[in-house]
């Protein structure tokens, strides 16, 4: 029975990794270009929720739009004032462009905010629930879910809306899509702001549930980069699977291991990936 | 037979962009492959060159089987290419792009030294030497891919529209160097879309279209050939052709 | 008019370091010199396989980790001299080196760069659950020396001079690697791969060679802090901020240059020793932001660092000097 909870919790918890980690995903399958600054803009979400609960009183709904947008102008801003520069140049000044701005978001955030952990006071979403002997608490769950439907809200706009595919379009060849009309670089900046839309409504999601501190944007990125290497290249429907799949063996190596061991394992297992599958799950061999 | 392919395809997916092409270059010879865009004969070139691994079928340069074997080891048996967006390495300059080059058969800093400078010579580009790859125009970038490629020795060297984009001059000066090359012993194989440089320079043509090779043979024959004039201007325009012959 | 015959700044730069101490005695002046060679020698080291191949290692600090504690782990288990300790951490940062570059140098560029950090962070966090290394307490070196052989001094003046010894050597390593074959080759690399491959060069094995390389010098330097400092634990020896330390000061000066590290360590040194002075415990904190900053402006405006920026500028100065 705790062993079923501990597999709940795990999927629950994969669950808001996967809707993150599609962002980053988009942007690597996109652009070629990984953002090493993706645990920030999520971990940014979080505290963006806290300051529209302290300051604008307001609940789940209206923190999580708040961070959403928030995030979604930062990814935005992101992408015009630095990155689309730096796509241009050598892979020494993309790797420490995105480096440096976590840098710069976590130390800030560590200064504005402190290094204490912090949680949002209780929300309408509190308790416990008994499903079928398992309890869960409700705020993982209700979390968890909305995070699986976003993730594959995600990949419903992309496949099948216009805008979607003229993402798509650009990722898979710049030059057509600019014969067809499409322009590149705002649908490249509209894909900075989704995918760090994604990372601001998951962190506000994150934190219905659980504490932080500015130090979790470090693990949720490289938890990140696992879920994305484990998904596959550019691949939503495989960053799903793979958040739920890390989630899940985070939580039972906690419960067997102990709780160090959840982000040491994560970890050991991106290097045997890149060992073994480094296409990942849903990749082309 | 220095380089044959036979039965080469290679697919992405479900769309084939070669499908059976066979070709068979003997040493010393000039070959060109001419088509339109898309026609599959770069995607043949790169598997020539070992930077894309066919699907099926097999590539044998002087009697190795090269099919699978990646780039680096293409350019240690003697086989080198230049692209088509000229790859120079752009921060470093001339004779250090040229030595790159070098060291594939020199291993001292000092002999490779001296042999790209002799191949500078060759190539007209002494006056650069020193220069950084990056402050040379276009014209001068190609012609620094062709050195850098001949300081490997090659035995067969794969162009890539090489000649692509020049002045008549440069068209002509490219022209010689080609030839002069030639005449050192080293079998060319030559995508070009410029017409003069297929005629002038290539003993036997391919010509490619949507993955298949459909002529083949002297340049003034595979030119006049009715499926080639369909490719590259369309349905039924050889009727045109002769209709006003 | 005769002329008088020029310096060569390599020169010039030997001499002003030998004598550094000699007008600068005072133990705080030469702590900041200590401070400055072993920046210098770790960015110098992660310069190799970042600066010259293109290779942008982020975790770096697993390499100087394992310097850091082989020595001290060797004292603390046997009782030997640290020194003796050294040759360990080389060896366990070699394994390391080919552990992770194998894999990760088949695949594009961002896979190497995910893993440095990956591995860094599982070995710093795996550090401190670990009894045996001291866990998060971490160890300690001889608190008085048994004999000269276990480099515990009062004064940091030897140290000064083992460390700028030990910087010479790398750097004249790195000179003669600049001339070598293998030095076109990682220029090569780091200019275009694909072009490189097609003439013949052997990609894969040079850049794990260049991570080997880089590892053993940033194991010896790892070795150095803890020898030096007579304690190691998982953040001065893991920590992300030593990983930074080395990337930055190396893309400041210069990535790919010979003296680009040191020339990031002549500004970066100073400049952080100056916010630590100011801001007390809060400084660390402030740091990290102004590194985050520097770095990111780099990127945008000048890769290169100062020694481009350099390059491009003093044409027009030499202009201005010459028309007047």
């Amino acid at each position: 029975m705790l062993l079923l909870q501990v597999i709940v919790g795990g999927l629950l918890l994969g669950a808001i990794y996967a809707l993150f980690s599609s962002g980053l995903t988009l942007i690597w399958g996109m652009m070629n270009f990984i953002n090493f600054a993706h645990g920030e803009f999520v971990m940014l979400g979080m505290y963006v929720s806290l300051l529209v609960v302290m300051y604008l009183g307001g609940g789940p709904a209206a923190f999580g739009f708040g961070a959403a947008f928030a995030l979604f102008v930062l990814g935005v801003v992101v992408y015009l004032s630095l990155i689309r520069y730096v796509l241009r140049g050598p892979m020494l000044a993309q790797i420490l462009s995105t480096f440096g701005l976590a840098l710069l978001l976590r130390y800030t955030a560590f200064w504005i905010f402190s290094a204490n952990f912090v949680s949002l006071p209780q929300t309408s979403l509190s308790g416990t629930i008994n499903v079928g002997g398992i309890l869960m608490p409700i705020p993982q769950l209700v979390a968890g879910v909305i995070a699986i439907l976003l993730t594959i809200g995600l990949h419903l706009m992309l496949t099948r809306t216009t805008i979607g595919s003229q993402l798509l379009a650009v990722s898979e060849d710049r030059g057509a899509a600019m014969l067809m009309g499409i322009k590149p670089d705002r649908m490249q900046a509209l894909a900075w702001g989704l995918s760090a839309g994604a990372a601001g409504i998951a962190g506000a999601l994150m934190a219905i549930a659980y504490p932080w501190s500015p130090s979790v944007g470090e693990t949720f990125g490289l938890t990140a980069f696992v879920v994305v290497a484990l998904g596959g290249f550019g691949s939503v429907p495989g960053a799903l699977f793979a958040g739920l799949i890390v989630g899940l063996i985070q939580a039972l190596s906690a419960f067997w291991f102990g709780p160090i061991y959840k982000d040491i394992v994560v970890y050991a297992l991106f290097v045997a990936l890149l060992w073994l599958r480094p296409q990942g799950l849903m990749g082309k061999a | 037979m220095l380089l044959e392919a036979h039965a080469v395809s290679k697919s992405f997916g479900d769309f084939f962009a070669v499908r059976d092409a066979n070709l068979s270059v003997g040493e010393g010879e000039i070959v060109g492959l001419i088509g339109p865009n898309g026609a599959g004969k770069s995607t043949f070139f790169n598997c020539l060159a070992g930077d894309a691994v066919p699907t099926s079928g097999k590539i044998i340069f002087d009697g190795q089987d090269m099919t699978n074997a990646p780039p680096e080891a293409h350019a240690r048996l003697g086989i080198g290419r230049t692209f088509q967006v000229p790859a120079t390495f752009e921060g470093m300059s001339v004779i250090d792009n040229v030595m790159v080059g070098a060291f594939l058969r020199h291993t001292h800093q000092g002999d490779a030294r001296d042999h790209a400078s002799r191949i500078i010579e060759l190539t007209g580009l002494k006056a650069q030497m020193d220069l950084a790859a990056h402050s040379l125009g276009t014209p001068g970038r190609k012609r620094l891919e062709i050195a850098r490629v001949l300081a490997t020795n090659p035995r067969l060297m794969l162009l890539d529209e090489s000649l692509a984009g020049l002045t008549p001059t440069e068209l002509q000066e490219a022209i010689r160097l080609v030839r002069k090359i030639h005449e050192m012993g080293i079998t060319i194989v030559i995508v070009e879309h410029i017409m003069e440089v297929i005629m002038t320079l290539a003993g036997r043509v391919l010509a490619f279209n949507q993955g298949h090779v459909i002529a083949s043979g002297r340049p003034e024959d595979v030119v006049k050939d009715e499926a080639v004039i369909e490719a590259y201007l369309g349905r039924g325009s050889h009727r045109v052709r002769r209709r006003s012959a | 008019m005769n002329k008088i015959p020029a310096l060569s700044p390599t020169v010039l730069l030997a001499v002003a370091l030998l004598i550094y101490p000699l007008i600068f005695s005072g133990a705080f002046y030469l702590d900041v010199g200590v401070t400055f060679l072993l920046a210098a020698i770790s960015a110098s080291a992660w310069n190799i396989v970042g600066g010259y191949a293109g290779q942008v290692s982020v975790g770096h600090a697993m390499f100087f980790g394992l310097g850091a504690y082989a020595p001290l782990l060797c004292y603390k288990l046997y009782g030997w001299t640290p020194m003796a300790g050294i040759p360990f951490g080389i060896a366990a940062s070699v394994a390391l080196a080919i552990l992770i570059g194998i894999p990760t140098f088949r695949l594009t560029g961002h896979y190497f760069s995910m893993a440095t950090i990956a591995v860094a962070e599982l070995i710093r966090i795996y550090f401190g659950t670990w009894d045996l290394v001291g866990a998060a307490i971490g160890m300690q070196g001889p608190a008085t020396a048994r004999g000269w052989w276990d480099l515990t001094f009062r004064s940091e003046l030897p140290y000064y001079y083992i460390f700028l010894t030990v910087l010479a050597v790398l750097l004249s390593f790195t000179y003669l690697m600049e001339r070598h074959r293998f030095g076109y080759y990682l220029r090569a690399i780091k200019a275009g791969e694909r072009a490189a491959r097609s003439l013949g060069v052997p990609v894969q094995q040079t850049k794990i060679r260049a991570l080997v390389l880089s590892a053993v010098f940033t194991s010896v330097a790892g070795s150095l802090y803890s020898v030096k400092t007579g304690f190691i634990d998982p953040e001065s020896g893991f920590g992300i901020l030593v990983s930074v330390q080395m990337v930055i000061i190396a893309a400041l000066g210069g990535a790919g240059r010979l003296y680009g590290p040191l020339i990031g360590a002549l500004i970066l040194i100073p400049l952080q020793t100056a916010t630590n002075t100011w801001f007390g415990g809060g400084g660390t904190g402030l740091t990290f932001i102004l590194y985050g900053g520097i770095i990111v402006l780099i990127a945008r405006y000048e890769p290169g660092g100062i020694y481009d920026l350099w390059e491009q500028i003093s044409p027009r100065l030499w202009r201005r000097k010459h028309a007047s």
